[in-house]
């Protein structure tokens, strides 16, 4: 498999969220407008590359036993860096985004991709590999994000879209619980008709 | 190596080496995380009402709004009304005469969680506006016999937050700084300079001490008895108010009389038989106050 393979795998082919169906719960609950579902997706990339990266540097040294709990050390250590980070630098986000921050540490997008790839491949597959994966995570959220502003609220990252009067009376369910639910599954029927059978 | 000693090993070295590197990233961002945070807080104080400065009696709960010459303007506090969805997060704005200056509601990003669309619409100026200039028993919905105009379908959300507000105002109205006009006990002074907080002012006529102002409590025959004095450098009583009492009607209210309170310009009058304990402990309250803070007066 090439590089460039693996950094595009994760993106569409293997997109945790449409196609895998794993970091479900952030996926559903923090996109409900474009920006917040964006940064969302960016915390859980960085958290990604880098524990990615530290995993795969310490693989030959973690003894099989306790590897569980040292790569949830790692994960959990940069996602407190960048809970204390964003808080500092970006607390409206960091407000938005909530309790989901601290439990990108149970994400299982995090942890299976350190079980499966991390721990047996070179740095640099393993970068690569975070890296295709976070970006697959973060565009299922920006385009479910998207869907959802758009429809629920009438905005576009917070700029008005089809007008006053739309923006006054929008399908309000969108941006509530339902409506990430019914994106979600049409996103996955679309994908499941028109690009996995390309991909096969 | 042993397996389970470098199990224990490995995972010692790890947790310690990713406590270190957590520490300087904490040491790093907490001075900042502060500062968004204080900041955060003075933009929300400033929009309820604008002030020099704002200093905190409870913490994230109530401020006193002081003015460049740090005299209090009135008080923030914050109320958490429970909604339709979960707590309000709710600022108020009170000036000195209790009146509403300005309410500010947390939005969704920070924290609240009513319906969007719907309950949420409460954080809308066109909503929390209708509190400006508002007293307390303004502050109810129209149905509830107030004036406060409720949100079409939102009316839980609505009513916490009038009621939240209300519920606040007659919490926190002790705090507010009491617009009592010392001159109407103490003529001829054109300023009084606070010397134990809201107990003793000196009265000043051109920057010369002519006197004192002092506040007193004695107990009356019901409840007890605030008052204000007024004393003189040449010993002399220029006035005493009533600031609250709770004597019989028509008996121990007495005491609220004009005419009985002008006699303590001319010395101590006589307790008024019929009513001789409220006016009792006036006259003791006074004249104990005299014995306190008579040596300012000098």
């Amino acid at each position: 498999m090439t590089r460039l393979n693996i950094f595009t795998r994760g993106l569409v082919k293997e997109n945790a969220v449409f196609v895998l169906m794993i970091g479900l719960c952030p996926a559903l609950a923090t996109s409900s407008t474009v920006r917040d579902g964006f940064g969302m997706g960016l915390a859980a990339t960085f958290v990604l590359v880098f524990s990615n990266l530290i995993i795969s540097i310490l693989r030959k040294n973690i003894p099989n036993e306790v590897r569980i709990p040292i790569f949830i050390l790692v994960i959990s250590t940069f996602v407190t860096i960048i809970d204390y980070t964003m808080q500092a630098f970006q607390p409206d986000l960091y407000r938005a985004l909530g309790v989901f921050v601290p439990l990108i540490v149970v994400n299982c997008m995090i942890l299976g991709r350190a079980e499966a790839y991390a721990s047996k491949s070179s740095v640099i597959d393993s970068i690569l590999d975070g890296l295709g994966t976070g970006l697959g995570f973060t565009l299922a959220l920006t385009v479910m994000g998207t869907i959802r502003e758009i429809l629920g609220n009438g905005t576009f990252l917070g700029m008005t879209v089809f007008g006053e009067s739309f923006k006054n009376s929008p399908v309000i369910f969108m941006i509530m619980s339902p409506g990430a639910f019914l994106v979600i599954g049409i996103l996955k029927a679309l994908i499941n008709k028109y690009v996995k059978k390309e991909l096969r | 190596m042993t397996g389970a000693r470098q199990m224990v090993v490995t995972l010692f070295i790890v947790a310690v080496t990713c406590a270190v590197i957590l520490s300087f990233v904490y040491a790093f961002t907490e001075p900042r995380i502060a500062e968004t945070q204080a900041q955060l807080t003075l933009s929300g104080l400033e929009e309820v009402i604008s002030a020099h400065k704002y200093v905190e009696v409870i913490p994230d709960t109530l401020w006193q709004a002081m003015d460049s010459l740090d005299q209090e303007i009135g008080i923030v506090f914050r109320v958490f009304p429970q909604g339709y969805g979960g707590p309000i997060p709710i600022t108020v704005g009170l000036n000195n005469e209790g009146t509403v200056t300005g309410i500010r509601i947390a939005s969704a990003a920070e924290g609240l969680s009513e319906t969007p669309g719907l309950g949420a619409k409460i954080t809308e100026p066109a909503f929390t506006g209708q509190f400006k200039e508002k007293c307390a028993a303004e502050v109810a919905l129209e149905q509830d016999g107030g004036t406060i105009q409720a949100i079409t379908a939102a009316t839980i959300s609505s009513r916490a937050v009038s009621e939240g507000v209300k519920k606040g105002i007659e919490k926190y109205a002790e705090y507010l700084e009491s617009t009592f006009d010392k001159n109407s006990i103490f003529p001829g002074a054109n300023n009084f300079v606070e010397i134990i907080t809201d107990t003793l002012w000196y009265a000043l006529m051109n920057s010369d001490t002519i006197g004192i102002v002092f506040f007193g409590v004695a107990q009356g025959y019901l409840d007890c008895i605030k008052f204000m004095v007024g004393y003189s450098r040449d010993e002399r009583i220029t006035g005493v108010a009533i600031l609250y009492s709770q004597e019989t009607e028509g008996i121990g209210e007495v005491i609220r009389d004009e005419e009985f309170l002008g006699k303590f310009k001319d010395g101590m009058p006589e307790a008024i038989s019929g009513a001789t304990i409220s006016t009792r402990a006036l006259i003791d309250g006074v004249t104990s106050g005299i014995h306190k803070y008579g040596e300012y007066a000098k």
